[in-house]
């Protein structure tokens, strides 16, 4: 329950009415009071102070002073008269609760339009700087601009200067010209009879003597001794064919386009593999020298495939392993021995086991990934592991689009799988 | 701006010029402020026209049609009376014109069993000693050295070894043509292989491999005791030799640089300054370089033998005019600064470069 703080000294003037309200030891803040056009309400828990007031206030002029323990409001009439009373005296609860959610609401709107009043003023301010901004970089690109016009002005000019000395020389090289050839016609009938024609009276434009004006010249010349040049020019030179060779490139790709990082990869990959020597030789000390060659027994295992001799075939690929176990054709011909074997989870192991040693997966591998990818995927497919098979056809169709065989396989699975679906 | 940044060299844009054609080559004609635009036409055959420079504007002088589309002009092997332009074309045709009367060329080939991607002419405009020649290089992997006054066959021909497979040809270039005897050709492949051929002792000198396709070389000058080389090549880089010291192994000595993300496709070096030159890039910006030597160009090596040493490159200036890679680039030899450059865009433009009396 609030306290209800009662002793309050009033007195009004025709358009004023003033209020003091002691705070009884309480302290206040502008937070604490809260006004509207009829109604006045000073909250400080515990203290409550409310006051339906006799007739409406200008509560935006209105003033409250806070100090010495006292609240003192100066409170401007609406209406120039005497009020009766500070407030209304027989208020009804009613109209109480009425009146005090009016004032909130009103004091709500009033706030929101300030708000938005400070809003417009604020985007004003920006929009203000804004232009204010733009016209001092506008003068500042119009000065450039300024500058590079002057320039190009000038450059103009002076280019038009040059032309016309270009005019000029030319006109007086051809009066020049004239007067030159009529002295040297003559010697020149004699001596060069076929070389006439080159002679030829120059037209505007065209034009070569020592009395150039601009720079440029190379050479002082005259026509005459251009005739002598002419034939102290070599003859031509004799026909001859120089062969060149270019520049090999392991994969003839463009540098951009190249994937050189994981082709190197690869590269070095494969060196690595060759080198390798597995060691546990105990048990082929008794083996010969060619046999101890995993690069040997690999193909003496698919000559024996190529035989039908699957199991001796097998045979040569496990010893080449136990040597060498980096090498991934080793497993992938492995893998197509198991087919024939059926020996179906055996080859769906090496398959997998090539695959993730021909990784970085490069132009250079594609055929092996392939070949890896179909045979497991026939192996998937004679288990009955219709989906699994079938991703890895596509997998090989992937990388080797064109090819027709793989796409038909793949058909037939998916018709095998919808198959299957629809029957159970 | 600081005014430092106004010190720069500018690269002024004078002239823009639309055209309804694909441009591939664009050549100075020498001793004019006319211009040349080499291409190919919508309906599949070749363009060859003639403009001059008046004012802020390029006027239309003359329009050339030809059967073949035009892949790559140039005016290096004639005289300054004749002017005639030599000319590559989509398929592998060497043609010398005459501009004035360009019915009939003055010289033809099938030099080649495919386009001609790169043309070059030394020995003419008054320019360095010895006989006037032409090389071209093509996609069929052969470059070949021309004199016009032979007909039908080259004077030297670089061709793969039967057999083995062939390279692109993409850029040529001549060098070293400072008396009578001596001459190279450079010549860029695809696969990033640079091939120095001698000439005079008709053999391979050197050959590296910058592992991009070379877009384009060219000697900072022809007519001298060969000095620097620049290559340019796909994925922004360049390279820049240096060619007075050749070690027996190691070569030219170089230094190189990352331009910009896209191909570098053309470079040309400032005829009245042969350390500053200009690349043009596939992103349509244009790079204007400037090469400083080291304090000492050669050293000698663990063994004794010389080699080179390279300096280092300064951006002096760089510029985008276009979206559309600029092809081709040509410095006017008679106007310090004034260049053209043609770009895939269609469009033709004029600049001139300020500046460059103080660098």
């Amino acid at each position: 329950m609030p306290v209800w703080l009662r002793e309050h000294s009033w007195r009004q003037t025709l358009t004023a009415v003033y209020l003091s309200l002691p705070l009884r030891g309480a302290r206040a803040t502008a937070a604490n009071i809260f006004c509207s056009e009829q109604y006045l309400k000073v909250s400080i828990p515990p203290f409550l102070f409310e006051a339906v007031l006799y007739a409406p206030i200008d509560d935006t002029n209105s003033t409250a002073k806070i100090g010495n323990g006292n609240i003192f409001f100066t409170l401007y009439k609406k209406e120039l008269a005497m009020w009766d009373s500070l407030t209304l005296a027989n208020a009804d609860k009613g109209k109480l609760q009425y009146l005090r959610e009016n004032a909130v609401l009103k004091a709500h709107e009033k706030a929101k339009e300030e708000t938005e009043a400070k809003k417009i003023t604020k985007q004003e301010h920006k929009k203000y700087a804004l232009e204010a901004t733009m016209k001092l970089e506008e003068a500042e690109r119009k000065r450039i601009e300024d500058l590079k016009e002057k320039e190009r002005q000038k450059v103009a000019k002076e280019l038009e200067l040059w032309k016309n000395q270009q005019k000029d020389a030319d006109k007086y090289k051809n009066i020049q010209k004239r007067g030159e050839l009529h002295q040297e016609i003559e010697p020149l009938k004699e001596r060069k009879k076929e070389k006439m024609n080159k002679t030829r009276i120059p037209n505007e434009g065209s034009s070569k003597t020592r009395l150039k004006p601009t720079k440029g010249c190379h050479g002082p010349c005259s026509m005459f001794s251009e005739n002598l040049k002419e034939e102290q020019l070599p003859a031509p030179r004799s026909a001859t064919t120089i062969k060149v060779s270019f520049t090999p490139r392991v994969f003839p790709t463009a540098l951009r386009e190249s994937r050189v990082a994981e082709e190197e990869e690869w590269l070095h990959k494969q060196a690595e593999a060759r080198r390798i020597i597995n060691s546990d030789l105990s048990e082929l000390e008794d083996l010969k020298a060619e046999e101890k060659n995993p690069d040997w027994l690999k193909d003496k295992g698919n000559k024996m495939f190529a035989m039908g001799n699957y199991l001796g075939a097998v045979n040569a690929y496990n010893l080449a392993v136990r040597l060498n176990n980096k090498l991934p054709l080793l497993y992938l011909n492995r893998a197509a021995c198991h087919l024939k074997l059926r020996n179906l989870h055996k080859a769906i192991e090496d398959s997998s086991k090539a695959l993730e040693l021909l990784t970085p997966p490069v132009p250079d591998n594609e055929n092996a990934r392939v070949k890896a990818h179909v045979r497991r995927g026939t192996a998937f497919c004679q288990l009955e592991l219709y989906t699994e098979g079938l991703q890895d056809y596509e997998a090989a169709l992937k990388i080797n689009p064109e090819n027709k065989n793989i796409e038909k396989d793949a058909e037939k699975i998916r018709h095998l799988i919808q198959g299957t679906m629809q029957s159970s | 701006l600081p005014a430092a940044c106004m010190e720069r060299p500018q690269v002024v844009s004078h002239v823009q010029q639309a055209l309804n054609y694909t441009v591939f080559d664009c050549k100075w004609v020498p001793r004019s402020a006319r211009l040349l635009c080499l291409g190919s036409a919508a309906r599949g055959t070749g363009l060859v026209q003639l403009y001059e420079l008046h004012g802020a504007r390029l006027e239309l002088l003359r329009e050339i049609e030809k059967p073949k589309p035009i892949k790559c002009g140039t005016f290096g092997a004639t005289s300054l009376q004749q002017r005639y332009l030599a000319t590559g074309d989509f398929d592998g045709n060497l043609n010398i014109w005459n501009l004035e009367a360009p019915e009939i060329p003055v010289y033809s080939v099938k030099g080649h069993k495919e386009i001609i991607n790169s043309i070059d002419g030394v020995g003419g405009l008054g320019i360095g000693e010895g006989a006037p020649e032409i090389v071209t290089g093509s996609r069929d992997g052969t470059v070949k050295v021309w004199d016009p006054r032979q007909k039908d066959t080259p004077v030297a021909n670089m061709e793969p070894v039967q057999g083995e497979s062939k390279r692109d040809c993409w850029t040529v270039a001549f060098g070293n043509a400072y008396n009578q005897e001596e001459r190279v050709v450079c010549a860029g492949y695809d696969n990033g292989d640079i091939k120095l051929f001698d000439l005079k002792t008709m053999s391979l000198r050197w050959e590296t491999n910058i592992k991009n396709g070379v877009c384009s070389v060219e000697f900072d000058r022809k007519d001298i005791n060969m000095n620097k080389l620049v290559a340019t090549s796909l994925e922004g880089k360049f390279h820049v030799f240096d060619m007075r010291t050749q070690h027996p192994t190691k070569g030219f000595a170089s230094v190189s640089e990352k331009a910009q993300k896209s191909t570098i496709w053309q470079v040309r070096h400032l005829p009245q300054n042969r350390d500053v030159f200009m690349t043009s890039g596939g992103s349509g910006s244009l790079h204007l370089w400037k090469y400083e030597y080291p304090a000492q160009r050669s050293k000698k090596d663990s063994e004794g033998s010389e080699m080179g040493v390279a300096g280092s490159v300064s951006l002096l200036q760089n510029v985008t005019l276009s979206t559309q890679p600029i092809s081709s680039l040509d410095w006017s030899p008679d106007k310090k600064g004034l260049c053209v450059c043609g770009a895939f865009d269609q469009t033709v433009r004029v600049l001139i470069v300020t500046k460059l009396n103080k660098i």
